[in-house]
């Protein structure tokens, strides 16, 4: 218990917490403004899985640029098949979520063995930490926020961003007024499939750059399935949140810390089973995601199509 | 030609439209796409399709080895995808379906390992049993989740799943390892007492019992009250409320089942084929559970069909290595493909759209 304790007290324990939480942010700022505009995407993990291929690939091609890239066109492209298959074809949103996510299992697990020999993924240029000037000198602060990647620096901006853009602005409201009443929104004129379409894409970006975070920022390189259900804590993560973007970034950080402290249980050595630790951010989302459903108020149109008539 | 012409139209124009006829063609159609995308895989692979293809089809069910291999790969993806199909009539998505075989294989295994000495009348029933309500248990927490909360079943059977795998891999590296095992995770061999054998050497009991679930269920749902009550839910789930069916209860009991038909398949592995527990138990068959239940359009035997079909695919594959060098996740993004393309060719717009094609040809052809 002790141990524990020391632990609990390190600035790196909480560093790594914020790092965690990253991914997991990306892709529940991503569902936010999808589900904002009436759209469940259960493909978030193939999204993310999607992302984090397309991170090593492109990264192995031509360096983290190309692969931050890369993966977030990944991430849109399944984007793209969500939305042609449910916006526009109208077919049930969360079946094409589910063949989405085993197809993406799938389609990276045999590219990865396609172009790399014998799936023999390698090490690739990777996420550095960058201290950011003066800030990083702060005691304890410093080392938990300010000496991160340039991804998580990235991920604050969008935190901000993503809340100025749907509570401050035309096209947030436009986008809720989708997700809460299309039929009334469309005889208002608003586009409703445009702007469903706009906000999945969105989301696929931003799903695909969690993906990138968890291949370019955390593991340097793909394997099978690597995206283990960090999509459906992101989907919990929105439910918590109550589909609010600042609110995710608080959702996202309480996992972040469940993993960080599995990890730290791990790296430590100290005498918990490390296996029964890497369940606790399942377990954790599981019991606080029981704790607040019922108490939320999801989008009047969630989940339902939109047909013109 | 012309005597033929007439006939041929009218299929087409039943593709077309609703009605059963029109659902098998666009079926069709939607498979054979999924398949022009798993040959197109392969020649990505750098492998001839054709003879790939032909190396596949004989290592799946060439002869009576292959045969076997192939109905023991479908035992645990079939149990559990009849459970993903009954859950998915009522409108519940159970993507549990790994996290209740690995509570299955883990009840089997300790009952297993506990009876040694006993006699196989008694062990292997318990063994199986064992099995059914280790799965049992797992489901049936994501049902409670469900009616008494209404915490969506999507979300909370992928968090079940992830903690029933760090259950089970703490377990194998530690209270249950086998001591001889060289540190490997997994536990010691189940006796031969609890051991399932094989009909006749090729076919495996344990498909045979998951057989008899598909015909069981399919009657249960056909035939029964609650089967109706079942299918009353998934069409208009307030109208199934309002008409007095306890909707909650049966969400429940639904999910249960499923997990018990899961951790029964998760059994029937173990004592049929792997002999141990370890924590590379189950390569993820929970998702291609989901995959074919929904191929098979939540019907049992419709699921019972696909089971087979993509276990000879996987089977055929991964038994075709040494002749054709194609990576197993081919059969994956098959899988995968044909679910998308069968949703797509049956979304709402697609049969609209050809609903009005065929009207106009009919009207054409009046004028």
């Amino acid at each position: 218990v002790s141990a524990l304790v020391d632990i609990a007290g390190t600035a790196a324990l909480y560093g790594a917490a914020v790092r965690l939480a990253t991914p997991i942010f990306l892709a529940s700022l991503g569902e936010v403004v999808a589900e904002r505009a009436g759209l469940v995407n259960v493909g978030l993990e193939g999204m993310m899985l999607c992302g984090a291929f397309g991170g090593v690939a492109g990264s192995d091609l031509g360096g983290v640029g190309a692969g931050i890239v890369l993966g977030v066109l990944c991430g849109v492209l399944v984007a793209v098949l969500q939305s042609v298959s449910s916006i526009t074809l109208g077919a049930d949103q969360i079946v094409v979520g589910i063949a989405l996510n085993i197809t993406a299992i799938g389609v990276t697990s045999f590219l990865a063995r396609t172009i790399w020999t014998d799936g023999n993924v390698p090490q690739v240029a990777h996420l550095n930490p960058v201290g950011v000037p003066l800030l990083d000198d702060i005691p304890f602060l410093g080392g938990v926020l300010f000496r991160q990647n340039p991804l998580v620096y990235a991920a604050g901006a969008l935190a901000v961003a993503g809340w100025w853009v749907l509570t401050r602005t035309g096209w947030g409201l436009r986008v809720r007024a989708c997700g809460e009443d299309p039929r009334s929104a469309d005889s208002l004129g608003i586009p409703v499939i445009r702007l469903r379409w706009e906000s999945m894409l969105i989301c696929g970006a931003l799903a695909g750059l969690g993906g990138v975070f968890l291949s370019l920022g955390e593991l340097f390189t793909f394997s099978d399935a690597m995206s283990g259900g960090r999509g459906f804590i992101a989907l919990a993560v929105v439910i918590v949140a109550r589909w609010s973007p600042v609110r995710a970034v608080l959702g996202a950080l309480l996992f972040g810390l469940c993993e960080a402290i599995a990890f730290r249980v791990q790296a430590e050595g100290v005498d918990v089973p490390y296996e029964l630790m890497l369940a606790l951010p399942y377990v954790v989302t599981l019991l606080v995601y029981a704790g607040v459903v019922g108490r939320t108020v999801p989008p009047a149109a969630l989940g339902r199509n939109y047909v013109r008539r | 030609v012309s005597a033929r012409a007439p006939a041929m139209r009218a299929v087409a124009a039943r593709a077309f439209g609703g009605g059963t006829l029109g659902l098998a063609i666009r079926t069709a159609i939607a498979l054979a796409g999924a398949a022009l995308v798993g040959g197109l895989a392969v020649r990505l692979a750098g492998q001839p399709p054709i003879e790939t293809l032909r190396a596949i089809i004989d290592a799946a069910v060439g002869d009576s080895y292959a045969l076997q291999s192939t109905l023991l790969t479908a035992v645990p993806i079939t149990a559990a995808a009849l459970g993903v199909a009954i859950a998915y009539r009522a409108g519940l998505f159970n993507l549990g379906g790994d996290g209740q075989i690995y509570m299955g294989a883990l009840g089997a295994v300790l009952v297993a390992l506990a009876g040694e000495g006993l006699p196989q009348a008694v062990l292997l029933p318990a063994v199986l049993l064992a099995g059914a309500a280790g799965g049992l248990v797992w489901g049936a927490v994501a049902g409670a989740l469900r009616a008494r909360l209404g915490l969506s079943e999507l979300i909370s059977t992928i968090m079940l799943n992830f903690i029933a795998f760090w259950i089970v891999s703490y377990l194998v590296r530690g209270p249950i390892e086998d001591p001889l095992g060289g540190g490997y995770p997994y536990t010691r061999e189940i006796p031969a007492a609890a051991q399932l054998g094989s009909v006749g050497g090729t076919v495996p009991v344990g498909w045979v019992i998951v057989a008899g679930m598909a015909l069981v269920l399919w009657l249960a749902m056909e035939r029964t009250r609650a089967g109706r009550h079942v299918k009353d839910i998934g069409e208009a789930e307030p109208a199934a409320r309002f008409a007095g069916i306890r909707v909650e209860l049966y969400m429940f009991g639904l999910l249960a089942l499923a997990g018990a038909l899961a951790g029964l398949g998760g059994a029937a592995e173990l004592s049929g084929n792997q002999l141990r527990l370890s924590d590379f138990f189950s390569p993820n068959w929970g998702f291609d559970a989901v995959a074919v239940a929904l191929i098979g359009r939540g019907s049992p035997i419709g699921t019972l069909a696909a089971g087979f079909f993509f276990a000879a695919l996987r089977s055929g594959v991964e038994g075709a290595q040494g002749t054709a060098n194609v990576p197993v996740s081919v059969a994956q993004v098959v899988q995968g493909v044909a679910v998308l393309f069968l949703i797509i060719a049956n979304a709402d717009v697609v049969v609209r759209a050809l609903r009005r094609i065929r009207l106009r040809r009919s009207a054409a052809e009046a004028v």
